[in-house]
């Protein structure tokens, strides 16, 4: 066979598994929505499954987010009094506008790319044990479907969850941005601490973009786990196809809600 | 499982949760020690060397080159009402430029990164762990960080100053067809505005972000892969650990070393 | 290869409803590997069929898709009635405590008062030895405990049709026959259909009326136990006995 060919049908089988594996996330997507949405509150229910996974998501991530947003928010307040002293002074517009791209941006996105680290591997290995020691073909036997009964209660805590984490994240990120601005260039604290460019549209976005993600990473993470085979290879890399998968979901998503929030508000952004 | 909120339990999770932090940072730190150690004199298997850099550059390439083309539409996007507002189009290239170069590049890139190469890396460490792989290569007298952790540290550093670089290349890519799509700014006035504003300084300080962030991946995965116990479970939780402390190392490096080269 | 053959004690013409596992030209794929090929079997209700091979050439596969885990690429599967299986390496759930494993079938189920899911889940417990083992996790368990609370699990919803992969792999022989002791006990009570795949030909011997050997994803033959080791199949007989 000519290289040509071979290269072909390797770009042709690869494409295949590709599209075979996109329509199973959707698929796992969709189940996961409509099972969380429908049968869920009719059918049966485990008891406090939901608040058990809040605690692993949230409980145990907390401490997680608010030191790498806190020192996120000291280096780009750091690195943009830096560069605003260089033209004009505008150190007292820092705290105003840190807040603003918080609410709408880094706040989300930044605790979501953590929570896909954390939260994601953690999904995907446990799930992804669960497949390879048979638990998932033993959940089946007694009529349950793995989806509805693991990924769920994931979907529904993470999402509550990322929206609690990354309030609690930007108010640490703006508070040690707001330290720094204050010990390192002498930025008065009631200047730096001023929500005023802040819009109720703004807080919308960013809460949608929170939903979205929180939203996103169980269901990618869960799906990684879901196709885990093998023993441990077959585990760890579904944890780290989970990590990358899911800040990826959480990158994509973050442009295209930006973009379409950019184009709906316009100029009154 | 505790089923209720108890202040006691909540006091001895937190001692816990510190000791912890402080035995695997010590085991971090034991294990730079070691790598550091085996580099004077520089004896290095070549061939595993090679070997780690094209497995994790090579394959590293297209996430890279995705995230930062995201990232540039992501930035322009931010910046689109601030540069209507003032009118500033010239102020694209610099701005933009100033972040990707300095911090959004060496973060965003290293946390990629540090969820492919460095999970990828504990997981395989790990399952060599729990197959005894790493007891095999002590009975036959071969010390397992010279020959297997050198090299992973290296390639890893050496790989990410390399992805970075790419990263910044094509992120500013993405700034300039984001700018002309959605702005209609010309891609050459955003080019000039981040060629006239910025200089190597700036793209060295990022460079040298990279690095320790390199570095601060390889050592975290490198030890959580080393000390897994349990399993299959135990090597998706070490995944977890190298993962969520590459993350928190590297935002605290962000820090400090802004501080230190500002 | 076709093999139509009836796995039962007695060689009677046997009236189709009375088959508990129908299987027809059943055939499975994976990627490019073809695992199975045309298997056509039939099992009796009562019936107590082991699956002896060597390794890898289709004996879980051929189990998962009587319990319906897999789907088959081509052919028919008809089981009739309930279906419990017991897994190769046991599947409890390791989020949960002993009890609630066994619990766990009826749970599902629905309709069964929780004190009824009580009787029922000590009664197996008892039945299989673990009384008092209630509130442990399976990570306590040794390999044998976490195989008879897999065996309590997957009969405690009373299914007419038992399936078990490998349910002695990794035991002593010591074990082994206990185990072997529970499924006689088991089924002579119940009177229920199983199909036992296992590596151990000597021990599953004691407990099915019929084997059936499987290699190279077809079904070669099937006898009577009793006749294993002077099977007219030279390769069989061969592998009964443990000789190349």
């Amino acid at each position: 066979m000519t290289i040509g060919r071979r290269t072909l049908i390797r770009i042709g089988a690869r494409t295949l598994a590709a599209g075979t594996a996109a329509l199973d996330l959707i698929s796992v997507a969709i189940q996961t929505i409509v099972g969380s949405l429908w049968s869920y509150w009719r059918g049966k229910r485990p008891k406090g499954a939901i608040a058990r996974q809040m605690y692993f998501v949230g409980n145990r991530s907390l401490l997680f987010v608010l030191v790498t947003l806190g020192f996120v928010g000291m280096v780009m307040v750091y690195q943009t009094c830096l560069l605003t002293t260089k033209i004009i002074d505008g150190r007292n517009q820092v705290g105003a506008q840190w807040a603003r791209l918080l609410v709408l941006d880094v706040g989300p996105s930044l605790t979501a790319m953590m929570l896909a680290t954390r939260v994601g591997a953690g999904i995907a290995a446990e799930v992804g044990s669960m497949k390879v020691t048979e638990q998932l073909d033993a959940l089946r036997m007694s009529g349950v479907t793995p989806v509805r009964y693991l990924i769920v209660p994931r979907f529904l805590a993470c999402i509550v969850m990322s929206v609690a984490l990354s309030m609690f994240g930007m108010a640490a990120s703006w508070g040690a941005g707001g330290l720094t601005g204050y010990y390192s260039f002498q930025i008065n604290p009631r200047i730096f601490f001023d929500l005023s460019l802040v819009q109720p549209s703004h807080v919308a976005v960013g809460i949608m973009k929170a939903v979205a993600f929180g939203a996103a990473i169980p269901i990618v993470s869960g799906f990684c786990g879901l196709r885990a085979q093998g023993s441990s290879e077959g585990v760890g890399a579904a944890a780290t196809a989970a990590v990358i998968g899911s800040s990826f979901a959480v990158l994509i998503l973050d442009v295209l809600i930006s973009f379409v929030a950019m184009v709906a508000l316009g100029a009154g952004m | 499982m505790s089923s209720g909120f108890s202040l006691r339990r909540q006091i001895v999770s937190v001692g816990a949760l510190t000791m912890a932090a402080a035995r695997d940072a010590g085991g971090i730190a034991v294990l730079a020690f070691d790598v550091a150690r085996s580099l004077l004199p520089p004896t290095l298997d070549g061939r595993e060397l090679v070997r780690n850099l094209y497995k994790m550059g090579y394959r590293s390439v297209p996430i890279v080159v995705m995230t930062a083309l995201f990232v540039g539409a992501l930035m322009v996007i931010q910046f689109a009402a601030f540069v209507k507002q003032y009118g500033a189009t010239g102020m694209i290239g610099w701005g933009t430029g100033y972040a990707v170069l300095r911090e959004v590049g060496p973060l965003l890139i290293g946390l990629m990164f540090s969820g492919r190469v460095g999970a990828n890396n504990a997981a395989e460490l790990g399952t060599m762990t729990v197959t005894d792989q790493i007891d095999g290569l002590l009975a036959l007298a071969i010390d397992p960080v010279r020959y297997l952790i050198v090299p992973r540290v290296l390639a890893m550093m050496i790989t990410l100053v390399v992805m970075t670089m790419i990263g910044d290349a094509v992120a500013i890519l993405g700034v300039m067809l984001a700018s002309s799509a959605i702005l209609d700014v010309h891609p050459l006035t955003v080019w000039y505005g981040f060629v006239d504003n910025l200089g190597v300084g700036d793209f060295l300080h990022g460079l040298a972000k990279a690095l320790t962030f390199g570095a601060a991946i390889a050592l975290s995965s490198c030890y959580y892969g080393l000390t897994v116990r349990g399993g299959a479970v135990g090597v998706g939780r070490a995944v977890n650990s190298a993962v969520v402390s590459a993350a928190v190392s590297i935002c605290f490096l962000d820090f400090l070393m802004t501080y230190l080269t500002a | 290869m076709t093999a139509i053959m009836t796995a039962t004690a007695s060689a009677a013409a046997i009236a189709p409803s009375t088959f508990a596992i129908e299987l027809a030209g059943v055939a499975k794929r994976f990627g490019p590997r073809s695992v199975l090929a045309d298997v056509t079997l039939r099992v009796a209700r009562g019936a107590r069929l082991g699956v002896i091979g060597p390794a890898a050439g289709g004996k879980t596969v051929l189990l998962k898709l009587i319990a319906g885990l897999i789907r088959p690429d081509a052919g028919e599967i008809r089981v009739a009635g309930r279906i419990g299986m017991l897994f190769q390496n046991c599947a409890l759930f390791d989020f949960l405590s002993v009890a609630d494993n066994v619990a766990f079938p009826l749970v599902q189920e629905g309709d069964v008062p929780a004190a009824e899911i009580a009787g029922r889940v000590a009664a197996r417990l008892r039945a299989v030895g673990l009384a008092g083992s209630e509130r442990k996790v399976p990570s306590e368990l040794s390999g044998g405990m976490k195989k008879r609370v897999g065996l309590a699990r997957a009969t405690v919803a009373r299914p007419d049709v038992v399936l078990y992969d490998e349910p002695t792999a990794g035991l002593d022989p010591v074990t082994t026959s206990k185990v072997y002791q529970l499924l006689r006990d088991d089924h002579d009570a119940t009177g229920g259909t199983a199909v036992v795949v296992s590596s151990d030909v000597e021990a599953v011997a004691t407990f099915a009326d019929t084997i059936a050997y499987v290699d190279r994803g077809a079904v070669r033959w099937v006898g009577p136990a009793a006749s294993l080791l002077d099977a007219d199949d030279p390769v069989v007989r061969g592998f009964a006995r443990g000789t190349a």
